[in-house]
């Protein structure tokens, strides 16, 4: 499973063609309503809908099935552990664990996989994430994959002379030079991508090309997850007291 | 345009904070349009050659004038990026934004110019080195010869008078270096180019510096300097193939 959030191969999706910042400001908003949900009725709702969603927006199975058993395997503890320890009370927690994580999970594979994660966090700038934070997110994201490579490269040369990981002295001073190399090569490379960007005229100051327009089916995509979500969340309310 | 001088070195002299001197006192001149290349071992201080004249190492006043602007002087070294551009020796230090698009774009933008010159630039910039239809891919998902043509068309889109390329061969394939080395000869900028690839300067300068332990060894024609074993021996280089008798 990568973790890298790239362009789908083509998702033949209604939702990739929304406008990120609609997007973001519906299912935000519902992750956090959704984890204020009490009632097992409203939450079994909400995960109906999330996981409709999910449908919709027709992501592969090759990209989803991965993650579904990642979620799973995050739940399984709770969903074991609750019942055995707490009984009837413990299933039901269990339940209401299980039933807001998915859909929280679910509201955000949408949000997260049918736009690139530049797009989004551009999108995020709209809503007053400054621009440095998002212009710091941007980078991270650009070069952990650098990062990565490079320790994978490390690692193999390691294996190559014949280096077996061991609870050992000598495996934890062999990780603890990989680490300091690591540390250091980021820090070296990450003044070698200061001069670049100062080379090509960067001045602290972030700009970006980014252009997004609201169409009619943003605004229904909103008002359709706000009036689903904020409607069970009032409902909640209204059970619960 | 031709004949004028483009990049003047005048008792250029250079030590990293610490340590010994890795430039000692060049002197020459580039004029504009000139292609020149910039050879010599491993720790001759091309690298560094190239950093102080992009103002990012700092160096004494009136030691180098890169496109009439002292890169010593702030407000010169601000003005830098609208004439001179790098194409860095390994692309990912280069590429900093999660697309094509945004990498070309991102020095455009800087110069404030309006989105509309900015995407013009970037498409003219694509097309030129061949990835038009690459825009939304993301760097760490292209080849090396694919990152390196980005970080061209980064520069390209700059459209600056003077371009120092490093190492630019670097994980090309014989095919790619044929293309760059055709498309350097038909753009019209300065351009000095630091390799280690003897070939690939023979087919696109007529000049040659040759720096070892930051000195300046030889200054001249690239066949002749090329073809001097002797001189290529002393200074740990060689003979490209294509000269040897």
């Amino acid at each position: 499973m990568t973790l890298a959030f790239d362009e789908l191969e083509a998702p033949d999706s209604a939702f990739a063609g929304l406008d990120p910042r609609w997007k973001l400001a519906a299912l935000v908003p519902a992750m956090l309503a959704t984890a204020i949900l009490q009632s097992l009725l409203m939450i079994g709702f909400v995960f109906a809908f999330s996981a409709l969603l999910l449908a919709g927006a027709r992501l592969p199975r090759r990209f989803v099935v991965p993650r579904l058993l990642a979620l799973g395997l995050f739940l399984t503890p709770f969903m074991l552990v609750l019942p055995l320890l707490e009984g009837r009370d413990g299933l039901l927690a269990a339940t209401r664990v299980g039933g807001k994580a998915s859909a929280i999970y679910f509201f955000g594979l949408v949000l997260t996989a049918t736009a690139s994660f530049s797009r989004t966090v551009q999108a995020a700038q709209g809503f007053g994430m400054p621009r440095l934070v998002a212009r710091v997110m941007l980078l991270s994201y650009r070069y952990v994959y650098v990062l990565a490579d490079e320790f994978i490269r490390i690692r193999t040369a390691l294996r190559t002379r014949g280096f077996r990981n061991r609870p050992n002295r000598t495996s934890y001073r062999v990780i603890g030079s990989v680490a300091g190399t690591m540390i250091v090569r980021g820090a070296e490379r990450g003044e070698r991508v200061a001069w670049a960007m100062r080379c090509r005229g960067f001045d602290g100051r972030c700009r970006s090309l980014a252009e997004f327009v609201t169409r009619r089916v943003d605004i229904a995509f909103l008002v359709t997850v706000v009036a689903v979500v904020g409607g069970a969340l009032a409902f909640d309310f209204h059970i619960r007291s | 345009m031709a004949g004028q001088l483009a990049i003047h070195v005048n008792g250029l002299s250079f030590a990293y904070a610490g340590g010994p001197e890795v430039l000692h006192d060049l002197r020459f001149e580039i004029s504009a349009e000139e292609t020149v290349g910039l050879i010599g071992p491993n720790g001759a201080g091309k690298t560094t050659l190239f950093l102080t004249c992009c103002g990012v190492l700092p160096i004494a006043t009136g030691m180098v004038s890169v496109a009439g602007l002292d890169p010593a002087i702030p407000r010169d070294r601000a003005q830098l990026p609208t004439q001179v551009g790098i194409v860095f020796q390994d692309s990912d230090d280069q590429l900093v934004n999660a697309t094509v698009l945004d990498d070309v774009a991102f020095g455009p933008l800087n110069l404030s110019l309006s989105p509309d010159e900015v995407r013009r630039r970037v498409n003219d910039a694509l097309e030129h080195v061949g990835l038009k239809g690459f825009e939304q891919r993301v760097p760490h998902h292209l080849s090396g010869g694919e990152k390196r043509r980005v970080a061209l068309a980064g520069v390209l889109a700059m459209r600056p008078a003077i371009v120092l390329l490093d190492e630019p061969t670097m994980f090309l394939d014989p095919r790619g270096r044929r293309e760059l080395a055709e498309f350097l000869n038909t753009w019209p900028s300065t351009k000095v180019v630091a390799t280690h690839d003897l070939e690939f300067v023979l087919a696109t300068c007529r000049r040659v510096l040759l720096l070892e332990s930051g000195r300046l060894c030889a200054d001249g024609p690239a066949r002749e300097v090329l073809s001097d074993a002797s001189l290529m021996d002393k200074h740990g280089l060689e003979v490209p193939h294509s000269l040897r008798k």
